[in-house]
């Protein structure tokens, strides 16, 4: 059993007194890969800025070790008028780590190639963020993240609006990223199938409904209805999970 | 030449305080206009004349109770004197930033909304302002308000400098942080930097930067030179280094030239100092868009 790195206990999680979602119990461990699903709303992006810190539970506890968190936003929000390239956005990483008076040390340079190298973008490194295709920007935004050197990364929506090998590259990247550098992941994606499929463990999540553990406990029919008030069709086929919602699956 | 020898003599501080306004505005403008807050922009030199004008009511005396504090006459004190307007100005400036740093994710309003209401608002207070102040025409008024080019004076070149220095040590010495947040300020937070109180330090310093500027060369000079300069920069430019270099250099060299065109054909500093900088901007976007 790896160590324990973070727990909720009897959380709440919302804005000011408005409770988004309540009853969360939840206990991660080094190494984990979380996915967290649930409709519009259901408080995924709350669960994730309580975890990060940047809102206080309305009412529970909140246990983190000494962990570094690599933070992938969407990458539609990252939308720059300022013609960075891919060196200067993946060096952002940095400057969490370093004072107002520091400068970028050499260490910081060599974390950065490294970073770019480990995502395959050391090539691109002198081009313009705002040139690159919509994968390529992703990626810059994972190795902004790798930057931090980080325990645990968190992954908002990263395969959204993606073409079919960009999309299925970057979650092999994802799945590399916790088998090679042994990271604690916590991925958050619409697309039920793919998260099945990479993670070990999974958050469902609604205002009135909460759902934690391992995959295979996790993804029933039952437990997809609760959470997204329609119904699911969950099959395992050659080991892979294929989660269609059930009119679909009449026509 | 005569002309040039004759306006170097005459106003020599407004050719070097037009430079250090036209750096300060076209630095500042970068991150008015990469944040896409142009709009901000221009409330911030209403709002600092509409600061001004407030002075001009005399309801709360700030000069005495200073004076009282340190001790000295206000009679005869220049810097006393001349503070109220730039502390009223300042004073709403910091406001308005404060309001609007805290507007990001408003439910019910946008952010171009927020900064609408508070334009008109801003405007019609002024006016109010102006029909109350015990000085008589009004026309007077609103040329003190709105401040020229022309008239900057030693001790105004001096508090421009100031304001340049205060600017580029802030922007220097928290580069790494106002950098980030202002790229993606969502990210910053989850990587450990307080976005909330960075973004509040960097419109605290923007607010401060125009509403000072504006006092000095006008609200249609200021807000000209926070998106022109800033707006060539980018066009011409593919990295971030060279956009501010280009920027910054047109800021220093365009209002000095507009100077020199506007005493010799007879026109009004800071228009021409405007159109000026728009014709450079017209040149190289025609330029850029038919390189393609």
């Amino acid at each position: 059993m790896n160590k324990e790195i973070i727990k909720f206990t009897d959380a709440s999680i919302g804005y000011g007194k408005t409770i988004v979602a309540s009853g969360i119990n939840l206990s991660i461990a080094e190494n984990d890969f979380v996915g967290i699903v649930g409709p519009n709303g259901a408080g995924k992006t709350t669960l994730l800025k309580s975890l990060l810190g940047n809102i206080k539970l309305i009412s529970g506890n909140l246990f983190k070790d000494q962990i570094r968190f690599g933070y992938v936003p969407q990458r539609d929000t990252v939308q720059p008028l300022l013609p960075y390239t891919v060196s200067d956005v993946v060096m952002m990483g940095r400057y969490s780590l370093s004072g107002p008076f520091q400068k970028m040390s050499n260490y910081d340079k060599r974390i950065v190639e490294e970073s770019l190298a480990y995502i395959g973008m050391s090539e691109l490194k002198d081009k313009n963020y705002n040139s690159l295709s919509g994968g390529q920007r992703q990626r810059t935004l994972i190795a902004r993240a790798l930057a931090v050197e980080p325990t645990v990364l968190i992954l908002d929506e990263p395969t959204n609006g993606m073409d079919t090998p960009s999309h299925y590259s970057l979650l092999d990247l994802i799945t590399r990223l916790h088998n090679e550098k042994k990271l604690t992941i916590f991925l958050v994606s619409h697309l039920l199938t793919d998260v099945a499929n990479i993670v070990k463990k999974i958050i469902l999540i609604d205002k009135k409904y909460f759902q934690f553990g391992n995959i295979e406990e996790i993804l029933s029919e039952t437990n997809l209805r609760n959470t997204y008030s329609s119904d699911f069709h969950v099959s395992l086929i050659d080991g892979e999970y294929v989660i269609t919602p059930k009119h679909l699956k009449k026509n | 030449m005569e002309t040039l020898h004759q306006l170097v003599g005459l106003f020599p501080y407004a050719i070097l305080g037009s430079i250090l306004a036209g750096v300060i505005c076209s630095f500042l403008g970068i991150f008015i206009v990469s944040q896409r807050v142009v709009f901000l922009g221009a409330v911030l030199t209403q709002v600092a004349i509409a600061g001004v004008a407030f002075s001009f009511l005399h309801i709360i005396h700030i000069e005495t109770f200073i004076a009282n504090i340190l001790g000295v006459p206000v009679q005869g004190n220049d810097f006393l004197h001349n503070f109220e307007p730039i502390f009223y100005s300042l004073l709403f400036a910091i406001l308005t930033v404060i309001v609007f740093s805290q507007t990001h994710h408003q439910k019910y309003l946008t952010q171009d909304g927020i900064l609408g209401i508070i334009f008109v608002v801003t405007i019609a207070v002024r006016i109010m302002f102006i029909q109350k102040s015990p000085i008589a025409d009004i026309a007077e008024v609103e040329s003190i308000l709105k401040g020229d080019i022309l008239f900057i004076s030693q001790k105004e070149f001096i508090i421009l400098a100031l304001i340049l220095i205060f600017t580029l040590s802030v922007f220097t010495i928290f580069r790494k942080q106002l950098q980030f947040v202002t790229f993606d300020a969502e990210s910053a937070s989850a990587h450990g930097i307080n976005s909330k109180v960075w973004l509040l330090i960097f419109y605290i310093i923007v607010g401060t930067g125009i509403s000072l500027t504006t006092r000095f060369v006008g609200d249609v000079f200021a807000f000209a030179y926070l998106i022109i300069p800033s707006s060539i920069g980018i066009l011409l430019s593919k990295k971030v280094k060279n956009v501010f270099l280009i920027a910054v250099l047109v800021g220093a060299i365009v209002p000095p030239i507009s100077i020199y065109f506007a005493f010799k054909f007879d026109f009004s500093s800071g228009p021409t100092a405007v159109v000026t900088a728009f014709i450079l901007f017209l040149i190289v976007f025609l330029i850029k868009k038919w390189r393609g």
